[in-house]
């Protein structure tokens, strides 16, 4: 409503505008558009929190609410505590130290192999690129009980390394996904780094690198949750507790058959996007910022 | 269109790029050592299972040719239900995905004040991932008096049982995945941000108007990101898995039994590799066949600011 | 400012780095894994350190899941020749490990007495033997349930029916309290389960065959009537719909209707009430009864092992393990840790032990199968290693499902389900 008078008032000064044409109407439009379908999102996330916050009895019984009649703070620490002894503080580090070296890795090894695969010709490129491709197309559930017993030959078993070792190759899913970033970016500045003298490595850090920016960060944003909550392969070779991931953990604490702490089990699925959200907000600002400074200026 | 000119200059100039072999290999070097060292042997392994009946737990199967093959295509009645769920569930949500996406990028593509925060919030359905929580938030939400029917109810609809109805339960694993468009959403606004502005700005000089600029600079700038959107949200809806496993394990009536889904139970829960190994080589082949047509097409509509590139 | 980011993240990277585990010591290691929640981590978590305080030259590696993760782990596990030392095996599952030749028989250890059974009663045993020999030894003794909701029968103005109360019963019953109360009777009653034992009341049968390799019951008459009551029920909300069943899913025990008080009855595993009477508060009062029988027909209960401890056949210290087991089962000490979590402990001497200090959940689920064990019918086999393969695609989606949304008549399904079953069994 505010809008409308606002517009019939400019009327006096100016030739008439349509009122949805005025920037204080547009930003409102905007903002109540976004934020309403932002709230919309929001809410089963909303749900979520709020149930971690209810008691043992009301989880069920009153589970529609986001609220909790009574809230009850105890189902973080009954979730916390984990298993035996060992607590969510071990999970959480386990977690924390696989998705940061995971995603150092993959992020890193993906944008040094898409470079070859967009920017350097050689004998081959067409046919690994496709195999590199195949390889995303088979499902990982036939492909476990082989890959076991290559790290059982291997002697790997109960370590981290069959689930950081493999990405020293880098993920095909970035690869593919820089590849599609480099090719935006038009070679005439290879080309002049090239009559500088830069080599191809060169050009890959001065060159491609900086203007990667955004598809990096994109790249670490993604690969960080995607290792976070992975759990089928982190189930197959950690076997010692002290070893077991957050996503693992979160499996653990339910039994169809058994008696389940559901309000634990909620606390710890909510705290668990906490580290995802904190990478995500943190990141996201580069995503804007980080273009301005690259940005190509013609 | 400036971008045009700007690819026929740089045709010219491509034999500044000669081949290397070396240079090429050292680079994608890491990607084909851990390809050797772990990949290669598992793919190769499953293929051959994929002709035997080999079960885990014997841990043994003998060589039965295309049995395999004949006993999906010919006697299982279920997997023909997978494969009409799985297509059903990707021909609505990989469209739907990427339109919501796409849409939502271009919407938060802005300087305004309050969108780091609402990007934070489109996102965030994105994470919640494959917790147990998250399949009791989302059968609380389709439930019969969930948050979707109390919705309904105001409208005067009253809505039916989403997830008990043969009907409608896959439609909630749909909109589902339409919710979470969050990865490719940030893709898209990488790829938005990746367009020179300088482009924009000559196409304002020459008067045209926002909707003539998304169709002239945004959509054919982006389209590389598009295709690969395209392409990573077909292969991922073929291998949809997550939502049937937690959320509505197949039921009803097989409607929501995903094709991986089926291979998982057939490989682990019955322990029959073979015939598991086999399905998910028809799979990789559709996808294949499916993901070489989008390429193939892709001269026609994918532009790139450089020629190179490995397809 | 770049480096500095380097070393921060480097840094981090280092104090992240899990303490790696070196244990050298003199000690033998005895794998163990088990499925279950929470409170079964922490109890048998709690019971392994008392027996390394007792045993210190042994040394109890364990690893634990939720139940689907235990099956994908186990049988990959098994695939590469790494199975624990002892691992929690289930009754449906048993007999297609043993199939394989993934399982130790027990035998030699109970005949030489480091498994002790003295105070083990036969019918307790004798759910973990497979074709004669002993493979898993029984964790806790579990048998059918129907739970009946005693504030809720008392505001309908109904009852409590006998111990022996019929089919014909429970429906009127169901019925009654749909009327009465405006809730379900009962949730669903299609469990894989109730069809194996179905055969047990009106004659004498079992869903399979002695041998295994083909169904146990010649008439499929019991079987379409018992589904036909079914349709009925659904039809009037004596019991809830199997549509709304689908719709809330498997969400475990505390999710059932009775719990939130939409039903006023509830079909479950005896040691399964500890959960239900926990989600539902300690001011409720339910009591247990064995599942109706046929007019004039038998009980169609039967004590069922809840869960095994098994030793593998790729264990590395399988005496040790032995050794840990009999603990585990006989132990008063280990017991007082467990609780009774897994089921009625299957010692005489455990089970009374425990009498004193129990909650009334679990004195209810002791009287309950005290109850059962005076009537119960005679012990099944294990399942045939075709099981799984027959319920996960024959039974619940090509019977069950079809049938209880209409779209079959029960005779048709019964006829499918005997030839589809038959030549699975036949196949194994």
């Amino acid at each position: 409503m505010a809008a409308v008078d606002f517009s019939t008032r400019k009327q006096v000064t100016r030739p008439p505008t349509p009122w949805y044409r005025h920037p204080l109407a547009r930003s409102i439009l905007y903002h109540g558009l976004v934020a309403t379908a932002a709230l919309i999102m929001l809410y089963p996330i909303l749900w979520l929190v709020g149930s971690s916050f209810k008691p043992p009895d009301e989880i069920w019984t009153n589970q529609t609410a986001i609220l909790p009649i009574e809230p009850y703070p105890q189902n973080y620490p009954n979730g916390w505590a984990g298993f035996g002894g060992i607590s969510f503080a071990t999970f959480y580090r386990n977690s924390l130290f696989y998705a940061t070296l995971g995603t150092i890795l993959s992020v890193s090894a993906s944008a040094v192999v898409a470079y070859g695969f967009a920017r350097v010709r050689f004998r081959g490129r067409r046919l690994w690129f496709a195999i590199m491709l195949l390889t995303l197309m088979l499902p990982t559930q036939v492909q476990i009980i082989p890959q076991y017993i290559v790290f059982k030959q291997l002697g790997w078993l109960n370590t981290f390394y069959p689930l950081l070792l493999p990405r020293i190759g880098g993920s095909a899913f970035f690869i593919f996904m820089i590849i599609q970033f480099i090719r935006s970016i038009p070679v005439d500045l290879d080309e002049a780094a090239m009559i500088d003298g830069a080599s191809k490595v060169g050009i890959f850090l001065r060159v491609i690198l900086p203007q990667l920016t955004p598809a990096i960060i994109t790249a670490a944003i993604f690969s960080f949750y995607w290792t976070w909550d992975e759990f089928l392969v982190p189930l197959i070779y950690l076997n010692s507790p002290e070893l077991y991931l957050v996503s693992l953990a979160l499996r653990t604490f339910s039994d169809p058959s058994g008696q389940t702490d559901w309000g634990a089990i909620f606390a710890m699925s909510a705290l668990s996007l906490l580290p995802v959200f904190v990478i995500f907000i943190t990141f996201q600002r580069y995503l804007v910022e980080g273009i301005s400074t690259t940005g190509l200026k013609g | 269109m400036a971008a045009a000119t700007l690819t026929k200059a740089k045709r010219r100039k491509r034999s500044s790029f000669g081949q290397d072999n070396l240079v090429g290999y050292l680079f994608i070097g890491p990607w084909l050592a851990a390809f050797f060292l772990f990949t290669l042997i598992p793919i190769l392994v499953s293929l051959a299972l994929s002709f035997t009946d080999y079960n885990v737990l014997s841990n043994s199967g003998d060589f039965i040719g295309l049995d395999n093959f004949q006993r999906m295509f010919f006697e299982d009645r279920r997997y023909a239900r997978s494969v009409n769920a799985t297509l059903k569930y990707v021909v609505f949500a990989v469209p739907l995905r990427l339109v919501f996406a796409l849409g939502v990028a271009m919407l938060l593509n802005t300087w305004r004040r309050g969108v780091g925060v609402y990007r934070a919030a489109f996102y965030a359905p994105s994470i919640v991932g494959g917790s147990i929580a998250v399949a009791v938030m989302w059968r609380e939400i389709f439930g019969n008096d969930g948050l979707v029917n109390f919705t309904l109810n105001l409208l005067g609809i009253e809505g039916p049982n989403w997830l008990g109805r043969p009907e409608t339960a896959i439609w909630t694993l749909i909109i589902l995945a339409a919710w979470q468009f969050g990865s490719p959403m940030l893709i898209f606004l990488a790829g938005l941000k990746n367009i020179p502005k300088h482009l924009y700005e000559s196409a304002e000089i020459d008067g045209a108007n926002a909707f003539q600029r998304f169709l002239r600079i945004t959509l054919p700038m982006l389209t590389p990101i598009i295709f690969f959107n395209l392409i990573m949200q077909l292969i991922s809806g073929f291998m949809v898995f997550t939502q049937a496993f937690i959320v509505t394990q197949g039921k009803p009536l097989d409607t929501t039994l995903f094709y991986a889904l089926y291979v998982y139970r057939r490989a682990f829960e019955l322990n029959e590799m073979g015939y598991a190994s086999a399905m998910a080589w028809v799979m990789l082949m559709v996808i294949a066949l499916l993901t070489a047509l989008v390429f193939r097409s892709s001269s026609y509509w994918v532009h790139y600011e450089s020629d190179e590139g490995p397809a | 400012m770049k480096h500095r980011k380097l070393v921060f993240i480097l840094a981090l990277i280092a104090l992240l780095l899990p303490t790696l585990l070196v244990a050298a010591q003199d000690q033998t290691e005895v794998r163990i894994s088990w499925w279950g929640s929470q409170n079964r981590h922490d109890r048998t978590i709690a019971a392994i350190h008392l027996y390394e305080e007792l045993n210190p030259d042994i040394d109890i590696v364990y690893e634990f899941q939720g139940w689907g993760d235990h099956w994908t782990k186990l049988s990959t596990q098994a695939a590469g020749g790494e199975l624990p030392d002892i691992m929690q095996h289930d009754y449906a599952r048993i007999e297609e490990w043993v199939a394989n030749g993934l399982l130790m028989p027990l035998d030699g250890y109970i005949e030489s007495g480091i498994i002790d059974t003295t105070h083990i009663a036969d019918s307790s045993l004798a759910g973990g033997m497979v074709d004669g020999q002993m493979y898993g030894i029984n964790l806790g003794n579990n048998s059918e349930v129907f739970t009946l909701d005693t504030d809720a029968f008392a505001a309908a103005g109904i009852e409590l029916p006998a111990l022996d109360w019929t089919w014909t019963q429970f429906e009127a019953i169901a019925n009654q309290i749909q009327a009465a109360l405006g809730i379900h009777g009962i949730g669903v009653l299609t469990s894989d389960q109730l069809w194996k034992s179905q055969y047990m009341g009106c004659c004498d049968q079992w869903a399979y065959a002695a041998d295994g390799m083909s169904l146990g019951y010649e008439d499929d008459q019991p079987l379409i009537d018992y589904y036909n009551m079914l349709l009925s029920l659904q039809e009037s909300g004596g019991m809830q719909s199997y549509e709304d069943s689908v719709a809330r899913g498997d969400q475990g025990v505390e999710a059932q209707l009775i719990v939130s008080q939409e039903a006023a009855m509830a079909y479950h595993w005896s040691n399964q009430i500890v959960a239900v009477w926990n989600a539902a508060g300690a001011d409720r009062s339910f009591v247990m009864y064995p599942i109706p029988r046929p007019e004039g027909g038998q009980s169609q209960n039967y004590i069922k092992p809840s869960m095994f401890f098994s030793v593998t056949s790729q264990a590395e210290n399988p005496d040790e393990a032995a050794a840990f087991i009999d603990w585990f089962v006989n132990s008063v000490e280990a017991n007082e840790i467990l609780e009774a979590e897994r089921g009625v402990p299957v010692s005489s001497v455990v089970r009374e032990s425990l009498l004193p200090n129990l909650g009334p959940a679990q004195a209810e689920m002791f009287n309950y199968l005290g109850l059962i064990e005076m009537d119960n019918s005679p012990i099944r086999p294990a399942d045939p290693a075709a099981h799984a393969d027959v319920v996960s695609n024959i039974f619940v989606p090509e019977f069950v499902e079809p049938v209880m949304y209409g779209m079959i008549t029960p005779e048709e399904a019964a006829t499918y389900l005997r030839e589809e079953a038959n030549r699975i069994l036949a196949a194994q």
